[in-house]
């Protein structure tokens, strides 16, 4: 048998160039055992994408509950941001028409210690009424007729329809240390606006707790200047004379 | 980055104060009805972005935004409806007579602040 070095010069380049390649692909197979698997890369690809989409989702309820506490503080710092009574009134329809979606409502008050006596209570305040067939709330005042009103004008808790023989969507009590003196009373929503959502109950329950205390103090300071400048006007009248 | 300047026209104060609690990077200009918007953009020409309600007294959203929009320096500043009028009707007049973007009121925070990043997220901003 010959021997290597005898061979055809192009025979030995052939199997260097034959064992350089074999030594490649050696090295190659190494280093590609030394890689981390692929099945642990596609692993770690979903785990990354799962968690993306974890805090992605996180994000956007977060975003929502900044968006909620938003329109809350807004909402307080509005209602107590005058003590005139009118803008008060005004704020608390604001308030049902751009942040609840009522389109019709109306704001009742006992009239004077009514509760004792005729049971009536009048409309500070009315949305949408032109269109309303209850005919519950007849030349501003209500007389009672409909039970969820009622309740929530007697028992002072806050209720959200639909509820049983009642015409209305929600019942807001508006109370005042703990006495109810009203009530924010929604019967319809605006078409686009289906029913009212959870995050709505936030809301009812902030005017629930600062809608009648910021219209009462507007109206005790309302009272009290109109006092003050008549008596102020009687003291000149009496220092001229 | 160069921030821009929104007209928010809305006879609602608490709409108002919510913008200015939502937009807090956004330079505000306020008015209280279209007669009162048109006084504004007068005085504030470098306003890119105007919010616009519908039911407002002396002069509405829609006379406004024909205003607005038949003006040859402001017909290009784009214009968001955001009002109670929630009809396809209603969407289609606004629409029609130049909107940019139409919002029924309420609206959800993020909603709202999505359309108004796509409107001011021009390669000029």
């Amino acid at each position: 048998m010959a021997a290597p070095e005898q061979l055809p010069p192009r025979v030995g380049s052939a199997l260097d160039e034959l064992r350089a390649t074999i030594d490649r692909a050696a090295e190659l197979a190494r280093e590609i055992e030394a890689r981390p698997q692929t099945g642990d890369l596609s692993a770690r690809l979903a785990d990354v994408e799962s968690d993306r989409e974890e805090l992605s989702t996180k994000l956007a309820e977060y975003e929502q509950q900044v968006g909620r506490l938003m329109n809350l503080y807004v909402a307080t710092y509005q209602l107590h941001a005058t003590l005139d009574p009118s803008e008060v009134q005004a704020t608390i329809a604001e308030i049902a028409i751009n942040l609840l979606g009522a389109e019709r409502f109306v704001l009742l008050f006992w009239k004077n210690d009514a509760r004792d006596s005729s049971g009536e209570c009048e409309i500070a305040f009315a949305q949408g009424m032109e269109e309303d067939k209850t005919g519950l709330f007849p030349n501003g005042i209500y007389g009672g007729g409909d039970p969820a009103v009622d309740a929530t004008l007697a028992d002072g808790v806050l209720r959200i329809g639909p509820l049983d023989g009642s015409q209305a969507l929600a019942c807001v009590p508006l109370t005042v240390q703990g006495a109810t003196v009203g009530a924010l009373v929604i019967l319809k929503l605006f078409d686009h606006k289906a029913r009212l959502r959870a995050e709505d109950r936030d809301l009812l329950d902030l005017i629930a707790a600062h809608a009648a205390s910021a219209l009462f103090a507007a109206r005790v300071y309302s009272n009290t200047d109109r006092k003050l400048k008549t008596l102020e006007s009687l003291v000149a009248l009496v220092r001229r004379q | 980055m160069k921030t821009k300047k929104v007209l928010v026209v809305d006879d609602s104060k608490l709409l108002h104060r919510m913008f200015e609690m939502m937009l807090r990077g956004f330079p505000l200009v306020h008015a209280f009805d279209g007669r009162e918007a048109l006084d504004r953009l007068a005085e504030h020409k470098d306003v890119e972005l105007i919010l616009l309600d519908i039911n407002m007294p002396r002069m509405n959203g829609l006379e406004f935004l024909t205003a607005v929009k038949a003006h040859p320096e402001f017909a290009r500043i784009p214009v968001v409806i955001i009002t109670t009028e929630g009809t396809e009707d209603d969407t289609e007049r606004g629409m029609q007579a130049g909107a940019a973007a139409y919002v029924k009121k309420p609206f959800r925070n993020e909603e709202l602040l999505g359309v108004i990043n796509r409107l001011t997220a021009s390669p000029a901003a």
